[in-house]
Parts: structure tokens; C-alpha cells; sequence
């Protein structure tokens, strides 16, 4: 059988498993929302619409929206249930089973993309009324839901990394606070441009800025194809790296 | 077809861990005949599960050789996966799957349509008489229930080979009873059968051959029948044995020994 239809198959009991435990859904919606209340409630002022040109119209949630999309898509929790599921047994099962190794990862990972896809679908929901509104009509919200999605992808393959190498729900849960640096080190209250020479320096190198600016040009502006590059270039580069990973990874679990 | 569903020569495993190495199975040969109920049997911690683990591709093998169903466990795991059920002994289910959805989903991954799947778990759970619970999701089964429902979950694909480890453990008597008809009924249908045991009733029931392993070694190999022979042979007992005794015997934990440290730890 094709590894197409296994990474359905346990792509739809993944989601399956997140549509029946929703108190562990709650808060990847809730936390993000609140960061975007947050910041645009308390820099709302200092960058005015009509007076901030990196607005380019808009008002600052706008701007804020890209850091809560990542935030929400950046939970992982793919991987708690990947730990439950090797502490369970049942990734045991799976592994005693004629699975192609790269569906036993790729399952989960596309359960979590569309789930971040309905995420972001609610945070924009969400933001609209802050006067939010995607300026690159259509084909950017299409771009943008996507890019979204393929960024949980990524890091919910990091965080199956952690998960197969610790087996370890602590473990697991901790190795997600890396990415709370890596979404500060980035250009995510004013553009790069803006920021202090050692803060450009580091935001530069970090791979998440590019994601941001990505959805941010979705956002504010008319489809930046260079911009998009960027993003979608360093979402399918790591991609690929943690899919190489994960499973290697499985293949040597013992 | 290869006469032998599964061979094994000089398997060892070590584990290898941050307080060092512990040698697990050092040097197992074994030799299944296609068609036969065999019988792993040791005491806590002296293998069993560590070897069926690596007959099913479930772990790396230190040193050594395996073939199941004719097939080199290392060299194409895929291809004995095919071939194989297996039921640990930890049971290994998803709590928040309901019985049907995880036998629906198991033979769908060996390759059963949508309809032949849903078939099959009709069957199935039947067979291990959880129709009635089968809607219901699998976190709320009792032990017994887990157990019988990671039976069925094994034989999706009428496999060549069943291996079962500590199939009975924590069933009640007629549940157990219930599992050794049906590891008879798929003997009876041509699966090789490699099954661990605490309960050597069990063995002696169900087991056309058993190996007894002890720290990590085979101490003793043959049919039950043999077995007692030998030791009565050897001891010149006046009756038979039970293989209670050829057990105590072969691991080196004789009745005295083991009143001797029970009275050790009451005094
Ligand atoms: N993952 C592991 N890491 C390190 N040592 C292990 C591991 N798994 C098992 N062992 C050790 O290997 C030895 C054999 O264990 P195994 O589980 O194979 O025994 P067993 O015969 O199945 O015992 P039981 O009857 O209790 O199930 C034991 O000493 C155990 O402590
Ligand atoms: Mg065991």
C-alpha cells in the first residue's frame, strides 16, 4: 500500500485524537489571542495607523498577528501525543506493522498542518474586528493559511524529535520553550530595519523572521514574491530537515 | 516455504544505557518448526520479552542472526512484518480509539480495503467477544478487555507467524481458557505460534515444544513430555514431574531455595 494512503490513514486518527481530547486545543487558541489583545492594547498608541508606515493603513494588530499565528502553530502537541503514544504501546504496534517509516512521522505531521490551518482560519476570524484585514486579497489568505500550516509542521517535527529521543512528556513539553527566544529574536514589534544593530544581527540568522516577514507581507501588503520566497524556502528547507530526521529517528528506534 | 518459521543463531542483546550495559540475551539459538505452539518460558527478567522484541523487528539485534517466516529480521524487517502479528506484553493500545476504529485502522495498514477492514473487525471482535463494547472508546476497557482486544488487533492479517508475550497474563480463568482455545483454533489454521508464559499449566497445555530461558541463556529445550522424562530420569523419581518442577529445576530455583529465601526474608 502506497505511503500516500498510510500517512491518511494515520493522519485522520490524529486528528481524530485531538478532536476528542479539546481541552488540549483550548489553549493553543486562547494564548495567542491573548498576546494579540495584549500587544496591540498596549502599543496601539505609540504606532497610530494613519502615522506608521510599516502599517502601510493598518492598525498594529496587524502587524502583531503574524507573532500569535506562529505562537499558535508552534505548540507541537503532535508530539505529547507521540509520547503517549510510545509510553502507551501503541507506537510499538504501529512499529511492528508493514508501515512505511516516513507515514509513521508524516501522519502526525499533517494532522497537525490542518489544524493550524483551522487555527489561523479563527485567529483571523479572531482579529478582524481589531482592523485587521489580509491586503493580499484571496490568494494571500490561501498563502497565508499554508505557510502557517507548513510552520506547525516543521515545529511539531522538532518537537517529535525531542519526543523520540527523550520518550519523555517532560521532556517534551520543555523542548518546546526553545522556540519562545527564537519568536522574540525576531522583528516581531517593529520591521528589522527599526530594530537595535545587535537585535537585526540576531533576527537575521534566526530562520523564524523569515517566516514572519513572510506572513506579514501577506498581511499588509500586495503579494511580495521575494519575501514569500524567503519564507516558504526556509519552511521547506527545515522541512526537509526534520523529515530526514524523524525518520532516521524511527528507523533506529529501539 | 521454509520448513522453520523461525531460526534464530547466537542472538544477543545488549542494552546499552547511562548506568552501563546490561546483557539482556547472550547467545539464544532457536529452531520453530512451521505449524507449532512453542513455549518461551523464564523467570522475571531473564529474556523473553527482550528476544520476541527482536524477532519482531522491534529491536536492534547486538549480535546474531534471525529469520521468521524464512526472512532475515535485519535484513528486510518490512517483509517479516508482513508476515507477523505480535501482542505484547504491555498491551499496546490507543485509549482514545474505540476497539472497532483501532482493528478497522490496523488491518487497513496491512492493506485491507475500507470495506474488508470493517469485515474483519466485525470477525474479530466477535472472536474476542467485544461487539458489545466495540463502539465504546478503548480508555474505559478493563485489563482484561485490553488484552483480548491486542489479541484480536495481531491477527488482522491472519498472520504466518503469532507472537504473543504473556498473552494471559492478568485474565481471569475463563478469559485465559478463552484465549488458549483461540490460540489452538489458529494453530489449527496454520499459524506458527510463539508464545511467553508465566503459567507452565499453560505450557503444558497449549506448547507442542517449549525452551526454558534463564538469565539471558536457554537452559532447556524439548516437549513437555521430554522434559519431565529427563528430569525424572535424572532424579530417579518413582512419577512423573510437573513442569513446575522441570522449571524450578532447569533455573536453578529448587523448592528448598526458594522456601530457604522466603524464610530468610520473614526472619
Ligand atoms: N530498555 C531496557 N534497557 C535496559 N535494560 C533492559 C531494557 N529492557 C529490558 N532490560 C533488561 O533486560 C533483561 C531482560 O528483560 P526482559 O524484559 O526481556 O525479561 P522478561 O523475561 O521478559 O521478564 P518478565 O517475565 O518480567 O517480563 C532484564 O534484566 C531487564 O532489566
Ligand atoms: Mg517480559
Amino acid at each position: 500500500m502506497s505511503v500516500l494512503v498510510q500517512t491518511e490513514l494515520l493522519g485522520r486518527r490524529a486528528i481524530r485524537e485531538s478532536l476528542r481530547t479539546p481541552e488540549a486545543l483550548a489553549p493553543t487558541l486562547f494564548i495567542p489571542v491573548f498576546f494579540l489583545v495584549v500587544n496591540f492594547g498596549q502599543a496601539g498608541r505609540i504606532f497610530p495607523s494613519d502615522s506608521t508606515p510599516f502599517l502601510h493603513g493598518q492598525t498594529y494588530a496587524a502587524f502583531q498577528l503574524p507573532s500569535s499565528l506562529l505562537l499558535a502553530a508552534s505548540f507541537g502537541s503532535a508530539a505529547l501525543y507521540l509520547v503517549e503514544d510510545i509510553e502507551g504501546g501503541y507506537f510499538d504496534k504501529l512499529r511492528a506493522a508493514p508501515v512505511s517509516r516516513s507515514a509513521l512521522v508524516l501522519g502526525r505531521l499533517i494532522a497537525e498542518g490542518a489544524k493550524t490551518a483551522v487555527l489561523t482560519a479563527a485567529l483571523i476570524v479572531i482579529a478582524l474586528p481589531f482592523g485587521v484585514t489580509i491586503a493580499s486579497g484571496t490568494a494571500g489568505l490561501v498563502l497565508l493559511l499554508v505557510l502557517t500550516s507548513l510552520w506547525g509542521m516543521v515545529f511539531a517535527g522538532f518537537m517529535q524529535l525531542i519526543a523520540l529521543k527523550t520518550r519523555s512528556a517532560a521532556a517534551t513539553n520543555s523542548g518546546g520553550l526553545v522556540f519562545f527566544p527564537l519568536l522574540f529574536l525576531t522583528p516581531n514589534f517593529v520591521p528589522r530595519d527599526l530594530l537595535t544593530r545587535p537585535m537585526e544581527i540576531a533576527a537575521t540568522f534566526n530562520p523564524v523572521t523569515y517566516v514572519m516577514e513572510a506572513l506579514r507581507s501577506l498581511i499588509l501588503q500586495d503579494l511580495q514574491w521575494d519575501v514569500l520566497a524567503r519564507g516558504f524556502g526556509v519552511v521547506a528547507a527545515f522541512g526537509a530537515l526534520m523529515l530526514f530526521l524523524n525518520v532516521r529517528l524511527v528507523r533506529r528506534y529501539d | 516455504m521454509n520448513a522453520l518459521a523461525i531460526e534464530a543463531e547466537g542472538l544477543v542483546k545488549q542494552y546499552r544505557g547511562r548506568t552501563g550495559t546490561v546483557d539482556a540475551v547472550r547467545g539464544v539459538d532457536l529452531s520453530v518448526a512451521a505449524g507449532e505452539v512453542f513455549g518461551f518460558l523464564g523467570p522475571n527478567g531473564a529474556g523473553k520479552s527482550t528476544t520476541v522484541r527482536m524477532l519482531t523487528t522491534l529491536l536492534s539485534i547486538t549480535s546474531g542472526t534471525a529469520r521468521v517466516a524464512g526472512i532475515d529480521v535485519t535484513a528486510d524487517p518490512d517483509a517479516v512484518r508482513r508476515r507477523i502479528g505480535v501482542a505484547l506484553q504491555e498491551a499496546g493500545l490507543d485509549p482514545r480509539q474505540t476497539g472497532r476504529e483501532l482493528i478497522e485502522l490496523q488491518a487497513r495498514l496491512f492493506g485491507s480495503s475500507p470495506a474488508e477492514a470493517a469485515g474483519r473487525a466485525e470477525e474479530l471482535l466477535e472472536l474476542v467477544e467485544l461487539t458489545d463494547a466495540a463502539d465504546r472508546r478503548i480508555k474505559g476497557y478493563s485489563g482484561g478487555m485490553k488484552r483480548r482486544l491486542d489479541l484480536a488487533s495481531a491477527l488482522v492479517h491472519q498472520p504466518e507467524v503469532l507472537f504473543l508475550d504473556e498473552p494471559t497474563t492478568g485474565l481471569d480463568p475463563a478469559s485465559r481458557l478463552g484465549v488458549w482455545d483461540e490460540v489452538r483454533r489458529i494453530n489449527q489454521r496454520g499459524t506458527t505460534v510463539f508464545l511467553t508464559t508465566q503459567y507452565l499449566e499453560e505450557a503444558d497445555q497449549l506448547c507442542h515444544r517449549l525452551a526454558i530461558i534463564d538469565d539471558g541463556r536457554i537452559v532447556r529445550s524439548g516437549t513437555p513430555a521430554s522434559l519431565k522424562a529427563e528430569l525424572r530420569a535424572r532424579l530417579a523419581l518413582s512419577s512423573d514431574p510437573t513442569l513446575d518442577e522441570v522449571f524450578l529445576d532447569a533455573t536453578g530455583r529448587t523448592r528448598e531455595r526458594v522456601a530457604g529465601e522466603v524464610q530468610e526474608v520473614g526472619a
